[in-house]
């Protein structure tokens, strides 16, 4: 057990690491980067558990190119849209993109 | 014994082959066609391929389950009735919208209808997976679509802005659910929904009740952005707001009525064994009861402020799925899917319909305020009767949808013994009257800015007979619909298909 302890540590720091940077940074394309470490902290928990789970076996491995093919999608949506905001606005400042409130 | 392609039963899967070649044509015909052709007959055949698909899925209700692609995809009554709200939704919203399409798309009336499919797809897929990695993928391809709808136009800032807003919160989310998903497979070593949970069993009563509760709270605080309830819900305001109107209908009415589907199916077929094991009433069920008291309070307070029609809906909506949580969280009831199915339906109804007639008096006031009611019973006194109607289906004023909707919910949660919420429930109900009578108040005894009457487009118009037929059929014959769902094989949910039960 001790062997995926380390690599659940090292997801969890990601997990955390992301969850703050989404949640605090200023910059769009910084938020959109902490998202992407989310995901993949989910990865190496897939990846570690694969090899080192309860019932290690290859469905990890599988679960993982999955998830990093919708990552993928994902970043390209959110790249695509902030293009759109950063023609309209000319800004990437997330903090900017307030005009809706209540 | 091993099964091969061709030995599965393919036709199951109809319906979802039928909207996956629709969004593949039209994607190839939207290039195909010249730039300046009207694009209404891409919404045409978006319609036809949702009734196609309605029809097969309609006529699959009632047979046993059956598991397909070895076992990570069922079809089941319960993904059945699902999919076919869902796909009475989209439905409602392509015809609502067929005159808008130019308008909403902006040069992008193709992706419009396309999109709207391939969420359709993605809530479809929600659905019917027995598969973590289904269940993963079928939610991102309903949300990575959503994204695209809410900032589809994109010479907008608001629609940008909507469209960030949810690209953010709701990559948020699923990741919070696969870092979930993550511990479910850590501890199991399948992504078998049915699989999990007897390994999750035992697991459980090896020591690790800490990675079993874990995964279940990140997955359940990812639903809880997913189904937009408090104090998750701050990006559905803006979202709602900020999309275009017949996109706000689609996530508010479809995508909920999807996550809704995910989270019963996830917490029913992998994590009931908790009800006995003790943490369910313990843990998960004051977890769930909060968030739904939660989101009622904060859903119909917030509405109250609000002078934005949208805005207001997007509160409602909180409200709402605040109340859809009661029966899951009060698991021990009576009547859990059948109160939650048919407050489902009667919701599809009266918010498509509310959404519709919004959309119509919105395009022709030009604003978004509360204020493009002004006078609209005298403006198009048929339009504000109907609109009437759905308002008061939204309070839960009897004899309507809503009312039965809220009425079964209460029935569920009594016999669960859980007094409290249904108190809250109450409360909040007699709360957002004041919201709802507000525009009420606004259509009859404001006088209107302009004489002529609101252009309603057919297409709308036949949406929003069909969603009043719709409302007051479930509010004057409840038994029927209920009926209907007392005789599907719902604990089929509860169970693997076939003889997969043994191994």
């Amino acid at each position: 057990m001790m062997a995926v302890t380390s690599y659940l540590a090292l997801g969890a720091i990601l997990f955390c690491v992301g969850l703050f940077g989404v949640l605090t940074k200023r910059n769009a394309v910084m938020v959109l980067f902490c998202i992407e470490l989310m995901l993949n902290a989910a990865n190496i928990n897939l990846v570690a558990f694969s090899k080192y789970g309860l019932h290690a076996n290859q469905t990890g491995q599988v679960f993982t190119l999955f998830t990093i093919t919708v990552a993928a999608a994902e970043a390209a949506v959110g790249v695509a849209i902030l293009f759109a905001l950063y023609r309209n606005r000319n800004t990437v400042k997330a903090d900017r993109y307030d005009t809706m409130k209540g | 014994m091993e099964k091969y392609f061709l030995d599965y039963n393919w036709t199951v899967m109809a319906p979802e082959l039928i909207i996956l070649s629709a969004a593949a044509l039209l994607s190839i015909l939207d290039l195909l066609l010249k730039e300046e052709a009207d694009r209404r007959v891409l919404g045409w055949i978006g319609i036809l391929a949702v009734a196609a698909a309605g029809v097969f899925a309609g006529s699959a209700v009632g047979n046993p389950p059956y598991e397909i692609l070895s076992e990570t995809y069922r079809v089941d009554d319960f993904a059945l009735v699902f999919k076919l709200i869902l796909l009475a939704g989209t439905a409602l919203v392509l015809l609502a919208s067929l005159r808008e399409i130019r308008l909403e798309g902006e040069r992008a009336q193709g992706e419009y209808v396309y999109l709207l499919l391939t969420a359709l797809l993605g809530g479809m897929i929600l659905t019917s997976s027995a598969d973590l990695i289904t269940l993963f993928v079928g939610l991102e391809l309903l949300s990575l679509s959503s994204y695209i709808l809410a900032g589809i136009r994109r010479k907008r800032p608001d629609s940008n802005e909507a469209a960030w807003k949810y690209v953010v919160t709701g990559g948020m989310s699923s990741a919070f659910i696969l870092y979930g998903m993550s511990f479910v497979y850590g501890l199991t070593g399948t992504t078998n929904l049915y699989m999990a949970r007897q390994r999750l069993f035992e697991a459980y009563h090896e020591g690790y009740e800490s990675f079993v509760l874990l995964s279940l709270f990140f997955m359940l605080l990812g639903f809880g952005f997913k189904v937009s309830s408090a104090p998750f819900h701050m990006w559905a305001p803006d979202v709602y707001q900020g999309s275009p109107t017949p996109v706000t209908a689609f996530l508010a009415a479809v995508s909920k009525t999807a996550a809704f589907a995910f989270v019963l199916r996830v917490l029913l077929a992998t994590y009931l064994f908790l009800l006995q094991a003790g943490p369910w009433m313990e843990l998960v069920a004051p977890a769930l009861l909060t968030v739904s008291a939660a989101s009622m309070v904060v859903g119909n307070t917030a509405a109250l402020r609000q002078i934005r029609t949208k805005r207001m809906m997007a509160y409602s909506s909180v409200a709402h799925a605040g109340y859809l949580l009661v029966p899951v969280a009060t698991a021990a009831g009576g009547m859990l899917f059948e109160s939650t199915v048919y407050y489902l339906m009667a919701y599809l109804m009266m918010t498509l319909g509310a959404f519709t007639v919004l959309m119509m008096v919105e395009r022709d006031a030009g604003v978004e305020d509360l204020a493009a009611f002004s006078g609209l019973s005298r403006r198009s006194p048929l339009a504000a009767a109907a609109m009437t109607v759905f308002l008061v289906s939204l309070a839960g004023i009897p004899v309507t949808a809503g009312f039965f909707g809220k009425f079964y919910i209460l029935t569920h949660a009594v016999t669960a013994r859980d007094f409290w919420i249904a108190a809250v429930m109450l409360v909040t109900t007699v709360i957002s009257y004041y919201y709802y009578f507000g525009v009420i108040r606004m259509m009859y005894f404001r006088s209107p800015a302009s004489p002529k009457k609101v252009p309603i487009s057919p297409g709308a118009t036949a949406v929003i007979v069909l969603t009043l037929v719709g409302t007051l059929l479930l509010g004057f014959f409840p038994q029927f619909a209920l009926d209907f769902l007392e005789r599907l094989d719902w604990t089929s949910v509860l169970h693997p298909a076939g003889g997969a039960a043994g191994n």
